[in-house]
């Protein structure tokens, strides 16, 4: 009998196990129509000036429901051309995974903003949507395919960036450019990219 | 080398694409013939074929219902199932154990 035979089998096991577990939906027009909306809102935001700190909060809350909307209409037309049922046990890890940090992002971000008084607030909420927005997709990254994790590592990043950027300038409450065209580049620029680079790499056919 | 533990090895599991199906099932509580069918690249007579002898051995349970007007059959592992798949992959850590260089 062949040595290796056993130990081939097992790895063999071990990676259909882990193929099992993931998210298998296809994401770039997920990520590319997020990248529009990160896009659209920050321009309308921006070129109607909308930037008192309920005005910015609006903007921001109204583009997220609109992306995670259309995102859930593609996702659940994807399950649905493939006879498969929407609410399925990967679906779930990565709703499950996304959630806490997600939360946490809304709840503190909404509060500053809500309650804030002045531009501190949405630099800070700018801040706080990067972190946590790269918190929830790297733990999700867990559950899909491995290239999510570097995304959320994007947004952690960046939002270290900005920190370091605020922190430099000894003045936290101003930034180099609209906080709506921030966004606009970061939320919508990262998403674009990645739905980009996703629209030429992803298999057509779902393979877990 | 002890031949006992690849001769304890359950025939049924150990044929390439049941072990497939086996494997894809025990990290999910359950998949659709669809998903099976994609994820292992298996043709619908192929899958169903392995699919009917699990099932007939009570390791694996299929459910049919209908999602929006279309057929949905889902997959899942038996408690029967799970307990047979971890007794393998014991008995293939034993072999992988024995055949380690001391």
């Amino acid at each position: 009998m062949e040595p290796k035979w056993a130990e081939e089998n097992l790895q063999t096991i071990r990676t259909l196990m882990e193929r099992s577990a993931l998210y298998r939906r296809a994401l770039a027009p997920v990520m590319l129509i997020c990248g529009i909306s990160g896009l659209a809102g920050g321009v309308a935001g921006w070129q109607w000036q909308l930037n008192s700190y309920l005005e910015f909060g609006f903007v921001w809350v109204a583009t997220a429901i609109f992306a995670l909307g259309c995102s859930t209409l593609f996702v659940r037309q994807q399950a649905l051309k493939d006879s498969e049922p929407f609410w399925s046990p990967p679906t779930r890890r990565v709703t499950q995974a996304l959630t806490p940090p997600f939360l946490i992002g809304a709840v503190m971000s909404g509060m500053m903003i809500f309650w804030g008084n002045d531009d501190l607030a949405k630099q800070l909420a700018i801040l706080i949507w990067c972190l946590t927005f790269g918190c929830g997709i790297h733990a999700a990254g867990f559950f899909m395919p491995r290239g999510i994790r570097w995304f959320g590592w994007i947004f952690i990043l960046a939002g270290f960036g900005l920190l370091a950027g605020l922190v430099a300038k000894n003045d936290l409450a101003s930034l180099p450019c609209s906080p709506h065209l921030l966004m606009a580049a970061i939320f919508g620029g990262l998403h674009l990219a990645y739905g980009i680079y996703l629209y030429f790499t992803e298999k057509k056919t779902p393979v877990a | 080398m002890n031949p006992e533990p690849f001769l304890q090895l359950d025939r049924l599991i150990h044929e390439k694409g049941r072990l497939a199906i086996m494997s894809m099932l025990a990290a999910s509580p359950e998949l659709t013939f669809t998903e099976l069918r994609d994820a292992l690249s298996m043709t619908d007579g192929n899958l169903t074929t392995h699919i009917k002898a699990l099932q007939q051995e009570g390791y694996v349970s299929v459910a049919k219902s209908y999602q929006n007007n279309r057929p949905l059959t889902t997959c899942s592992l038996t408690a029967a199932g799970r307990k047979a798949f971890a007794e393998y992959i014991n008995l293939l850590e034993q072999i992988v154990r024995q055949n380690k260089p001391k």
